[in-house]
């Protein structure tokens, strides 16, 4: 049986009764099994997943209704909550977290009759972007286990691209979602602000991230929008997408569009690799009929700074929570003082989320709020308006999705600098609120190089159509794996 | 600039122990440094905006009971509540 088959295919060749889920859940787990010691996307594995496939197959069997998933195995990111199984955000301090309730995406994909087949790999709290801030230990590159897989999503990234699942749900604060994908050769969504309830997802940096799928083809990351997109009462935040159909026209074509190429992202310190592809994409996006002109953002040169000062701020008040009272391991209060408790049982928190909560106590502090907090807020604003202009004039905007090729294991670990500017080109959609996708473009050496695709708010079923018409222009090999 | 001195002062005040001076205070160092390239963004008189919602489109401000067992699930608890180490010793 083969694994390597898109959301669409696998549910298609459920319903027609080629394959049994319960063949294809097993054929799955054994791939867990066989390649995960390698590769490292799994924190846990769904041991009733098989039991939920033949559950599956007998309802198909005797004609009752089954959701339109028809029992696609999906990995999840481990920040994300399902009912009474652990979360751990990759960290250990939560170690022992169950989660009372479920996320709301995850309460519209088991309606569906989604099965997740298990929790994956992340950076700590999604703070890092290679999956080395884990606390479990690294996820490696499919493409090549010497290499990053990007993150902090990784985790799902490497579960799609190497087999282990059909699709994956992963959450974007600053390219969170985009990058793995881009390092893996999978198809990554940050969708507008609002469009997916974060209802359920441990919160980072409330402002600006998003839930995103992971998947093999464009049409079935559009596929999961239609499922998980939405109004939610339990998340404030949530637009009306008045139940757009993502799938519906998804072939119409980019004749007559106006593309900008963001000319901050492919200047300085962009990889000539990664360069030479992104122009290959741009005239691949000229001869599908679309218009390309260079557009500056003066404004992305300062949001790398202005990212970090806010989802900084945001994590020293979110992680403000874990005093390992309500949540967290068992550590005795005895012989302990309110404060230095808290303190001592911190100490499970990783270094970068250390760091981090330390800088987010610091930059919005008295004193230093003026000279972080507020600038950062403001370079938000800004840097909104200039792609606000920027779409008056243009469609769609282009660029590579990182400017360098996924990088060795332990190479960048060190140094927080050069990691901040890995990040490049994918916080201005954070910051903005607007959608982007990184599409699986080229290779160099065996190691995978996406293109990244933003649109206006609300305008994801465009970008989902500019997304699949690049799609369709390339072929790309098969993971080693 | 900032220096090393305010960053621990943050971090004791942010309730997080230092043990590592190299792994913590010298890289939070470094990343505040870089921050200030905001300084020449030349944003000072950029208005904030914010988004808002209108009250009327809040969700019901009502008590809905979740789990009365949710309690037993903590380390530490008396009955109803949540049991925390001394103020102050």
């Amino acid at each position: 049986m083969n694994l390597n088959i898109s959301a669409l295919d696998f549910v298609q060749e459920v319903k027609t009764g080629n394959i049994s889920v319960e063949d294809f859940v097993a054929k799955t787990i054994e791939r867990i099994q066989n390649v995960d010691d390698k590769l490292h996307a799994f924190l846990s594995v769904n041991e009733k997943s098989i039991d939920q496939a033949r559950d599956i197959d007998k309802r198909i069997k005797s004609g009752d209704k089954v959701g339109d998933c028809f029992g696609m195995p999906i990995s999840i990111k481990d920040n994300i909550c399902i009912k009474d199984s652990k979360t751990t955000c990759a960290s250990k301090m939560l170690e022992n977290y169950v989660s009372p309730y479920d996320a709301t995406v995850i309460t519209k994909l088991k309606q569906q009759d989604a099965i997740f087949v298990g929790k994956v790999n992340m950076d700590e709290f999604a703070m890092g972007l290679t999956t080395e801030f884990s606390a479990y230990g690294p996820s490696k590159n499919p493409w090549n286990i010497e290499h990053v897989p990007g993150g902090s999503s990784g985790g799902s990234a490497v579960s799609v691209s190497a087999f282990e699942c059909v699709a994956s749900l992963g959450s974007d604060t600053g390219g969170s979602v985009r990058n793995p994908a881009s390092f893996c050769s999978t198809v990554g969504y940050k969708p507008t602000y609002g469009l997916i309830s974060r209802f359920g997802l441990i919160s980072y940096a409330n402002s600006i991230e998003q839930i995103g799928p992971l998947t093999r083809t464009v049409k079935d990351t559009a596929f999961m929008l239609n499922l998980i997109s939405g109004l939610d009462p339990n998340d404030n935040t949530t637009i009306d997408n008045k139940n757009e159909d993502y799938l519906s026209g998804i072939e119409v074509g980019i004749e007559g569009k106006k593309i900008g190429i963001i000319k901050e992202m492919i200047g300085e310190g962009i990889d000539s690799e990664v360069l030479s592809a992104t122009k290959d994409a741009i005239s691949r996006l000229e001869s599908l009929g679309a218009t390309c002109e260079e557009i500056s953002l003066d404004m992305v040169k300062y949001s790398v700074a202005a990212y970090y000062t806010i989802t900084a701020t945001e994590a020293g008040s979110n992680l403000a929570r874990y005093d390992n009272l309500r949540y967290g391991y068992d550590f005795p209060l005895e012989g302990y003082e309110f404060n230095s408790y808290i303190s001592k049982a911190r100490k499970k928190f990783g270094p970068e989320v250390t760091r981090r909560m330390i800088i987010g106590g610091f930059v919005p502090s008295a004193g230093h709020a003026g000279k972080y907090f507020l600038k950062a807020l403001k370079v938000k604003s800004k840097l909104t308006n200039e792609v606000n202009e920027a779409f008056k004039r243009v469609d769609l905007l282009v660029s590579p999705t990182v400017p360098v090729l996924p990088f060795k294991l332990g190479e960048k670990i060190d140094d927080p600098i050069s990691l901040f500017l890995v990040d490049i080109n994918t916080v201005t959609a954070n910051l903005t609120g607007k959608p982007a996708i990184s599409i699986p473009f080229a290779y160099s050496n065996g190691l995978p190089i996406g293109i990244q695709l933003m649109a206006d708010s609300s305008q994801d079923k465009l970008l989902l159509q500019a997304a699949y018409a690049l799609e369709q222009t390339v072929t790309l090999p098969e993971v080693p794996i | 600039m900032v220096s090393e001195e305010e960053i621990q002062h943050v971090s004791k005040l942010m309730r997080i122990d230092i043990d590592d001076h190299k792994e913590y205070v010298e890289k939070v160092h470094m990343m505040i440094d870089y921050f200030d390239i905001l300084d020449s963004a030349g944003v000072e008189s950029e208005e904030i905006s914010m988004p808002e919602i209108s009250i009327s489109d809040l969700r019901e401000d009502e008590y809905i009971p979740f789990n009365d067992k949710l309690i037993e699930k903590l380390n530490h608890y008396k009955g109803t509540y949540v049991r925390a180490p001394k103020m102050s010793s």
